[in-house]
Formats: structure tokens, C-alpha cells, sequence
């Protein structure tokens, strides 16, 4: 399959411009760029889901100008989308088989039929799965197996997988990748995206880097490494090394965890963290993190243990008594959790702050809500024509912006980050941990939770790795590496 | 009013334009007059669709349909449902519902007239010295009710739309049983002049119904509060991790339609000195009409106080168009369904133009195509 010349506008603003690429039987290719950078319109191109301006599309030597989805599938075209497009009520047989059913015109479903069909492409992959559980019940990473299942029973001969190991853990990752090399020696030809440069180098044969819009370079993956990627994506040399102030030993303590635990979740967690200091909470899933700084911002109210805020005894029985105390909390699924989509940049960035901009007569505050929204808007570079615009037109770096601007609104003494930079571009990454370290000198305390090892390296004071509910080890200093960090998660 | 009559003026001159470039002239013209306001779309389409009702009914029987019995009659009409139609926006605001308006707007009134019939029984001159405080009781039952409604969303966690059904029941039938059925004659005096009141030609319901859309769009759009409502209604999880109090946001909420429904149940009183269990049976759904009409999205977070009085106020005119061309109500409920589904097209129409980009909806964390389109223009 390849596509020629693609192009692409929206609204006479160009998505793609003159885009080619090749996939290859036998050979992984790597699609790479920044959000926003135009991949997901090829993609959609490519599956039929959008139709190009120009361009033609060719599968086994017949050209399309453009493509419907249906003969998209016909010429073998999988793609498998971040959620999956899976039916949570089905079961997973039902899941991998019954496309390909309805594919062939079948009127009655017959359970009996579809188990064999299942069961052999199970094997085939060598894939331990429950075909009979319902898949809205399955884990992230089994969700993604059934969803490749699915494609292979549909003839796939390409697959597309677009940015497939953003909610992966680490041992998922390697457990994917071996499978896409057994994909790959049985004649698949494979696209992959993302952004995530480690995954990029280890897996692909061929890269083809996009940035805005553009196909800015491709070729065989040997040709590349780790630094002239970041710097073909962002179009700028990104540092990512280890950026980290001298903290002052003798800053009062932020906030003071002492025997905090939760039964099922964590136990005995003991840390204190200091005024302008920036920790990482580290730990594989489901080891306790997410927990961790989901009671100290009172969702999951602990069981027991001794909580001190600036030296006070805190009770956080619920998110205000936590907001109250000068906590803060970017949470782990922005889409949902962190932010109102259809409300304005304006309106979200004061979302958690609408108390402290009241005058006295109980009415807000238009002049000071306005100083509050340019401030964050301007200050934290914001990319929209102006806050008046939807956050669900936003790009995630941007979004993710928007989040931490609600929080840094509410003058927090800790602010806590769950993830803070997934599905945010490497620009925007090292942007937003530039930023965190800037409030962090300015006095406020910081600690990011997250599995992402190089941004712990690159931001973070100390790191406290987190292990099936135990606070494992300290990291300190020199010790901060990302192969340490990935060691001691995992160990 | 006043900006009304230009715009009719102008209207038969553009029959010579296309249809269509009318219609966009009129959007941006009320945009320009409303965005200063904060006002939101669904005000705009409500003043063209008033200003088409208007113009439809006076070239089908100007006579009637302009006479002032007829206009007093849309403008002392109007308020009751009006303000409840105001109550419901305030709850779908949050994305719930409340169906037990009415029953707590006739709740209300029979209070009031019960009250007034008791203490008027011993000394009449007494009821009308205590008809503040009688009237005030009314609106504190009304308030009650709605707390009750609040309660059971906010603290016990019943989807409103069968919370609210439950209490509709509730009330209706304290209310049947408490009546005998009947209904039941007087109301203090006070509230009988009010109904009857006039400034410069404009009956003082009217001024009521105005003055509370204007004390309900100040608390929805410049108060924490309401910003904590819509917020709320915009997505309830991000509300909660935001610190965003929703229990007592709820509750809030619907003890404020409440007490709106019980400003309702007074209003009857005043247009009409007699209070049943029974009355304005159809309101219920008509209020949710109206309220999404004037632009509230049903699932919450997003409404406009000055579009669900337009809404209001055109299907009184519809419905006394209606009365003036000889049609029965029964066509009114058609043209009611009629109006609803026409609005809506013309909604999905206009969004789907604008936002033709982001047709295929990517999957949730991909670049949204419209942030592709941003970001290639930096």
C-alpha cells in the first residue's frame, strides 16, 4: 500500500502538504511528529475516514483518488485507534470475530461459529486471553490484543496503530512489541505511531518524521537516533537533559506524609517534601502512585496516617478540605477528569479559584477574574486566537496547559502532577517541566507522579519509587537515572 | 420592546433579498447587541423565531392578534410559565431535571389560599394586614419542595429525572388530598391588585417575570455559584476534581427552582384568586420545551436566561395566534412539537456547517483535526 502526494485543508488552512508514504510487507514503519503535526489526518486518509484534496492512495497497484472506508478494509487497511472503536458489552470472541461477520453479510449469529474462529487466531499469535470475559472489563493492554485479533481476522495486511503504547505499562510495551515482530514476519505490513523516541528507534525499519503539516524527512531507521529526531519533530534542538536547582537543605518542609495507608491500595508511606523542591513518584501501574496522590487530595480518603500541610495537621476527607489545606492536582486523565471540553480556556482557568475572585457583595470579580485569565493564558503560552475558544479545540499540550493554569490559579502550597506530559509533544513536554521548575524557585512544591523515567530525570529533586503498595526506595542525586529509575520500578 | 419594532419595519423590505441573507443579517445583528451581555446562541435564533411569529400572526388576522386585550393577554400569560420555564433552565443547567415544578407552583398556591381562607374565616381584615407573610409561606413551601427534590439528587444519588417524577407524585397527590380535589376560592387582596397593576401600560407580572430573569442571569453568569452550576452541568467529574461542592451545589439548585416554582405558584394566584391541585397540567412539558428552546442543552452545562424568556414569550404568541385564527390547543401542542423539532434541525444544520472539520470525531487524546489545522497555521 502506498499513498502519493496527499494534501489535505481545512478551512483553506493546509493539514497535510504533498504527503507520501510507503508500507511494505514484512517492514514496521514509523510515523512520527508532535501532536497536531497532521498524523492523525493521514491516518484518516489512509483508512478512508477523510477524503484528501489530492493525492492518490494505492493498494496492490490500483490507484484511488480517494477511499471509502469500506474499501479500505477490503484492500486489508486495519487501523487500530487509541480506544479501540471495541463494544464493551460484547465478549472478546465476539469482539475479534463479528466485523468480520458482518464484513461478509452473515444474518444470524451463531455463538457456536464464532469460538473456533477466535480460538485459532489466539493461537495462532500465541495470546493468552479469556475470550469469554466482556472486554469492557479487560485491562488497557488486553483491550489493545483483542483489537489486533480483530484486525487479523478481518485479512488485515496492513495495520495501522496509532500511538499504541500511550496507556501501556512497561512490561506491556515489550509484550506488544514482540508481537508486532511476529506480525511482521508473517508479511504484515505495519504502521506505527507515535511519539515516543525510545519506541521509534526499537521497533521500526523505516521512519517517516511530519512536522505541521509537512513530510519533513524519511528513511531507514538506522539513519537516525534519539537526537535528530527530537530535533527533525520540533524542528529545534530540545534539551532534555537534567535541569535541577540547588534546593536550600534548610527549606521548612511542604508537606509531611507520615504512615499514610489505604487497605488494597498502599501501606506506610513516609516522605516529606520541602518548599521548591520537585519529587517524582515513580512506580509501575497499579503499584500504589496514582493512589498515593488521589487521598492526599481526599477522592480516595486514606485509612489512616498523619498528613501536614506547611506544619498543620491536615484532615482531607474530600477534595475541598484538600483544595482548602493549598493542595493541587493535575489528574491522570485530562480529558475527563481535569477539564470542562465544551467550556471556554477562560472558564476552565478559573474553575477551581471562583471563590477567590468574589467581591463582597458575593458576586465575581470581572476585572480580577480577567487579570487572573490573561495572566495564565499569556503567561503560560497558551496557543489559541483567544481564551474565549473551546479546550476541546485544543491540542494536548495546550489542553494540559489549561489544566495546570486552573491549579497555579489557586496559589497551591503542593501541586501534584499525575502524568503530566502523556499525550503532550516534546516541545510542549519540556515546556511544561520548565515551568513547573520556575514555580518551584518561586517557593511553591512540586511532585510528579509518573512512569515517564526521562522526565523524572529531567526535573525532579528526588524520586520515590513505589512498589505493590510499598515505598521501595529513595533516590537521590547523582542516583536519579533513567536506568536506575526503570530498575528499581521493576526489580 | 423597543428594539423589536425596527426590526418588524424592515422585515416585509427584505422580502425582495433571499430568505437566507435576512436570516444572517438578523444573526448578526443580535449577535452584535447580545454578545456585550454574555448572551449564547440559542437567544439569537429565539429572536428571529419571535419576530417570525409576530410577523406571521399580524398579516393572518391583525385585528385580533394586534388588539390590546390581546397583547395584555400574552403579557400577564407569559410570566407564570415563564418563570418556571426559567426554574427548569436552572436545574438542566446542572444536567439534571425537575419535573415536580408545576406540582410545587400549585403546592404554593394552595397554601397561600388555604392560609388566607383560615385566618380570613376568623378576621378578613387580618388576612389582608398578614398577606405578606401568607404569600411569603407559600414561597417557603415551594422552596421546601424543591429542597426535598435536592436532597434526594444531591445527598441520596437519585437520577433526578426519577427523583423529581417521585416528588411530582408526592406533591400532586398532598395537594388533591389536601383539596378534596376542589377548588379552592380566595387569595389575599394584595396579590389580586398586583394581578390587576399596570406601569405605563405594561402589567406588573410582566415587570416581575423581567426583574427575575434578570436576578437569575446575574446569579447564573456572575456569581460563583452559578459559575459552579454550569460547571457542574459541563462535566460532573472534572467539577468534583476541581473542588467544586456538588452536593451543595445541587442542593442549591433545586431548592432555587423551588423557590422560583413556588414565585410561579403566587403568579396564579394573583391572575386568578383560585388555586386547585389540577392547574396548568400541561406546563410540565411545556416548560421543558421552552427551556430548551431558549438554548439550554439538556445535558447540562450550558443556557441562556435571556433565550428561555424569547422562548417563552413566542409560544405565548404562538398560542394566542393560534386563539386568534380559531385554532384549538390541540394544534397549539402540534405546532409546539413542530416548532421544537424545526429549532433543533436548524441547530444541527448551522453546527455542522461551522464545524465542518471536525466531522469524524477523533478518538479521544488524538490531535483533533482542528488542532492539526491551528498548529500548521502558527
Amino acid at each position: 500500500m502506498s499513498a502519493r502526494g496527499i494534501n489535505k485543508n481545512f478551512g483553506g488552512v493546509p493539514a497535510l502538504a504533498d504527503v507520501s508514504i510507503d508500507l511494505i510487507p514484512g517492514e514496521v514503519h514509523c510515523l512520527a511528529g508532535e501532536n497536531g503535526c497532521g498524523k492523525s489526518t493521514l491516518i484518516k486518509i489512509i483508512s478512508g475516514a477523510e477524503r484528501p484534496d489530492s493525492g492518490e492512495i494505492i493498494i496492490d497497484g490500483v490507484s484511488f483518488a480517494q477511499i471509502n472506508a469500506h474499501a479500505a478494509i477490503q484492500g486489508g487497511i486495519q487501523v487500530i485507534y487509541q480506544d479501540f472503536s471495541l463494544f464493551p458489552n460484547l465478549t472478546v470472541a465476539e469482539n475479534i470475530v463479528l466485523t468480520a461477520e458482518v464484513a461478509v453479510g452473515r444474518r444470524l449469529y451463531a455463538p457456536a461459529s464464532i469460538r473456533p474462529r477466535a480460538e485459532a487466531i489466539l493461537q495462532e499469535l500465541d495470546i493468552d486471553l479469556d475470550l469469554d470475559r466482556e472486554v469492557g472489563t479487560l485491562s488497557v493492554a488486553d483491550k489493545q490484543l483483542t483489537a489486533i485479533c480483530r484486525a487479523l481476522v478481518n485479512d488485515a495486511r496492513a495495520i495501522i496503530m496509532d500511538e499504541p503504547t500511550t496507556a501501556l505499562t512497561h512490561t506491556e510495551v515489550s509484550r506488544l512489541f514482540a508481537l508486532v515482530e511476529r506480525l511482521r514476519t508473517r508479511g504484515v505490513a505495519l504502521m506505527f505511531v507515535s511519539h515516543k523516541l525510545e519506541e521509534v528507534l526499537a521497533i521500526s525499519q523505516r521512519l517517516t518524521i511530519m512536522r505541521s503539516g509537512r513530510q519533513v524527512v524519511s528513511g531507514p531507521t538506522a539513519d537516525f537516533d534519539q537526537r535528530s529526531i527530537s530535533s527533525y519533530m520540533t524542528g529545534r534542538e530540545v534539551d532534555d537533559s537534567r535541569v535541577v536547582s540547588e534546593l536550600d537543605v534548610n527549606a521548612p518542609l511542604a508537606l509531611e506524609v507520615t504512615n499514610l495507608s489505604l487497605a488494597g491500595a498502599y501501606r506506610d508511606i513516609s516522605f516529606g517534601l520541602h518548599k521548591g523542591e520537585i519529587l517524582g513518584v515513580t512506580g509501575l501501574l497499579g503499584s500504589g502512585r496514582t493512589e498515593i496522590a488521589e487521598s492526599l487530595f481526599g477522592v480516595e480518603v486514606a485509612d489512616e496516617g498523619q498528613i501536614r500541610v506547611a506544619g498543620e495537621v491536615v484532615a482531607i476527607r474530600s477534595i475541598q478540605d484538600a483544595v482548602a489545606a493549598g493542595l493541587g492536582y493535575v489528574p491522570e486523565d485530562r480529558l475527563s477528569q481535569g477539564l470542562f471540553l465544551d467550556k471556554s480556556i477562560a472558564d476552565n482557568i478559573v474553575a477551581a479559584s471562583l471563590q477567590s475572585h468574589r467581591t463582597r457583595w458575593g458576586m465575581l470579580s470581572r476585572t480580577q477574574t480577567a487579570a487572573t485569565i490573561k495572566r495564565f493564558f499569556v503567561g503560560l503560552k497558551i496557543n489559541a486566537r483567544n481564551a474565549d475558544a473551546p479546550v476541546r479545540t485544543l491540542s494536548g499540550g495546550n489542553a494540559q496547559r489549561v489544566v495546570l493554569a486552573k491549579w497555579l490559579a489557586t496559589e497551591p502550597t503542593v501541586l501534584m502532577l499525575n502524568g503530566p506530559t502523556v499525550g503532550v509533544d516534546i516541545g510542549s513536554k519540556e515546556e511544561i517541566l520548565e515551568l513547573l521548575r520556575v514555580e518551584a524557585a518561586k517557593g511553591m512544591s512540586v511532585i510528579i507522579i509518573s512512569d515517564d523515567a526521562p522526565e523524572l530525570v529531567a526535573a525532579c529533586h528526588r524520586v520515590l519509587v513505589i512498589k505493590n503498595g510499598r515505598l521501595t526506595h529513595v533516590l537521590e542525586g547523582d542516583q536519579i537515572s533513567v536506568d536506575t529509575i526503570q530498575e528499581r520500578m521493576s526489580a | 420592546m423597543s428594539q423589536k419594532s425596527p426590526r418588524r419595519d424592515e422585515a416585509p423590505s427584505s422580502t425582495s433579498h433571499p430568505v437566507r441573507q435576512f436570516n444572517d443579517q438578523v444573526g448578526s445583528w443580535t449577535r452584535r447587541v447580545a454578545r456585550p451581555t454574555g448572551v449564547q446562541r440559542g437567544a439569537g435564533r429565539m429572536v428571529v423565531a419571535l419576530l417570525l411569529a409576530v410577523a406571521l400572526f399580524t398579516i393572518l388576522n391583525p385585528r385580533v392578534f394586534l388588539s390590546p386585550i390581546n397583547l395584555q393577554n400574552i403579557a400577564v400569560a407569559a410570566p407564570e410559565i415563564g418563570i418556571i420555564a426559567i426554574a427548569m433552565m436552572l436545574v438542566m443547567l446542572t444536567g439534571g431535571i425537575d419535573l415536580s415544578l408545576v406540582a410545587i407552583a400549585n403546592f404554593s398556591a394552595i397554601t397561600i389560599s388555604t392560609l388566607h381562607t383560615a385566618v380570613a374565616a376568623s378576621d378578613p381584615g387580618l388576612a389582608d394586614n398578614l398577606g405578606f407573610l401568607i404569600v411569603l409561606a407559600g414561597i417557603v413551601a415551594g422552596m421546601l419542595g424543591g429542597a426535598f427534590n435536592g436532597f434526594l439528587v444531591s445527598v441520596v444519588g437519585i437520577t433526578p429525572i426519577l427523583a423529581t417524577l417521585a416528588t411530582m407524585q408526592i406533591y400532586n397527590g398532598i395537594a388533591i388530598v389536601w383539596t378534596g380535589g376542589s377548588t379552592l376560592y380566595g387569595a389575599p387582596t394584595m396579590l389580586g391588585a398586583i394581578g390587576q397593576a399596570a406601569v405605563a401600560n405594561i402589567p406588573l407580572l410582566f415587570i416581575i417575570f423581567v426583574f427575575t430573569a434578570v436576578l437569575v442571569a446575574v446569579l447564573v453568569n456572575r456569581t460563583a455559584l452559578g459559575r459552579m452550576i454550569q460547571l457542574e452541568g459541563a462535566n460532573t467529574v472534572a467539577a468534583r476534581y476541581s473542588a467544586i461542592p456538588r452536593r451543595a451545589v445541587l442542593m442549591k439548585t433545586y431548592t432555587g427552582g423551588g423557590l422560583l416554582a413556588g414565585l410561579a405558584g403566587v403568579l396564579f394566584l394573583a391572575r386568578n384568586p383560585t388555586a386547585s391541585a389540577d392547574y396548568g397540567s400541561s406546563y410540565v412539558l411545556l416548560v421543558i420545551v421552552i427551556a430548551v428552546l431558549g438554548g439550554t442543552n439538556p445535558n447540562g452545562g450550558f443556557a441562556s436566561v435571556f433565550g428561555v424568556v424569547l422562548a417563552t414569550l413566542t409560544l405565548q404568541v404562538v398560542s394566542s395566534g393560534f386563539t386568534a385564527i380559531r385554532l384549538s390547543s390541540y394544534e397549539y401542542a402540534i405546532a409546539q412539537g413542530v416548532i421544537l423539532i424545526t429549532v433543533m434541525i436548524i441547530d444541527s444544520i448551522s453546527s455542522t456547517r461551522t464545524k465542518r472539520p471536525k466531522k469524524t470525531k477523533a478518538p479521544p487524546g488524538a490531535d483533533t483535526t482542528t488542532s492539526d489545522a491551528a498548529l500548521v497555521r502558527t
